[in-house]
């Protein structure tokens, strides 16, 4: 899943390890969520929305952009 | 989306795997070519007792090997520590614990070695069945049977995070499924005649290593 994780942390200027703090997980856990190779849980991606004040689909992005299809 | 250039052209933060990796190879070099000096020194004790000129240039030799391993253990530790900054709360938590384990597993190293009636460099001593005196024994056994879930839990619910319980739960399963795998299969094979009788410390360590290797490919990758 593609995310503006990175981004997000570039314009705080925020290192990995100030973001990992903030939400009480490793750098590794920051590195691998912004390279895609893991996906947080629903928690951790509120805390991550409610954090960077935004919601959660401004900073997640699952690549599903058409319609639904009952 | 938002342009990811920019923040591209930086050095990758947190991607410290390879560097652990080669640490703990180098740490593992260490401590064979430590039991390699311990093995010179018992062939020589065999011969007769003092130490041959060979056998002190062979153990200098290891010794100036085993110096290079710590400086290159100590080289990796600076580069992992200045990848990402400082190490967060759950981290140096997770490391402390993590040097605890490798302290006590190595005193519980040092202690069989020590009661084992001879000196050795054997490495497959560990799949050793010889009796142990039983005020050993059982210390060992509370070690293992009481301390250790102790700590497994404290380290599971205070030190690692989610993403860490992830890799080691994917560990879980590929090593469960070894195991269910291979153990029967040995256990057939031995009952056809073609294999040794199953071993259970050997079926124990294979089914560590794996769950080990998938945790750590998992975390780091």
């Amino acid at each position: 899943m593609e995310n503006r994780l990175r981004v997000l942390r570039a314009e705080r200027q925020w290192s990995q390890a100030e973001l990992g703090e903030r939400l009480d997980v490793s750098r590794q856990a920051v590195n691998a969520i912004e390279t895609g190779k893991y996906d947080p849980s629903l928690p951790l991606a509120f805390k991550i929305a409610r954090l960077f004040g935004m919601k959660i689909e401004e900073i997640f992005d699952d690549g599903f952009d058409g319609e639904q299809n009952d | 989306m938002t342009d990811l250039s920019p923040m591209d052209d930086a050095p990758a933060e947190g991607s410290i795997g390879r560097p652990i990796a080669w640490m703990a190879a180098a740490g593992l070099a260490t401590v064979f070519t430590a039991g390699a000096i311990v093995g010179v020194i018992a062939a020589s004790k065999e011969d007769g007792g003092a130490l041959s000129t060979t056998a002190i240039a062979i153990i200098a030799a290891f010794v100036a090997i085993i110096g290079g391993l710590i400086y290159a253990q100590w080289r990796l530790a600076r580069r992992i520590a200045a990848s990402g900054g400082e190490m967060t709360r759950r981290e140096r938590l997770n490391r402390n614990i993590m040097i605890a384990c490798g302290v006590m597993g190595g005193l519980i190293g040092l202690v069989l070695a020590i009661t084992s009636d001879t000196l050795t460099a054997d490495p497959l001593t560990v799949f050793s069945e010889a009796p142990l005196p039983l005020a050993l024994a059982i210390l060992l056994a509370l070690f293992w049977g009481a301390v250790m879930p102790v700590i497994a839990w404290f380290w599971h619910t205070r030190a690692i995070d989610e993403q860490e319980a992830h890799a080691y739960r994917d560990g879980g399963y590929y090593a469960a499924y070894a195991y269910l795998i291979a153990a029967p299969t040995w256990w057939f094979l031995w009952r056809g005649g073609i294999l040794p009788e199953p071993n259970g410390i050997a079926i124990f360590i294979g089914f560590s290593l794996i769950w080990s290797s998938v945790w750590y490919w998992k975390k780091y990758r």
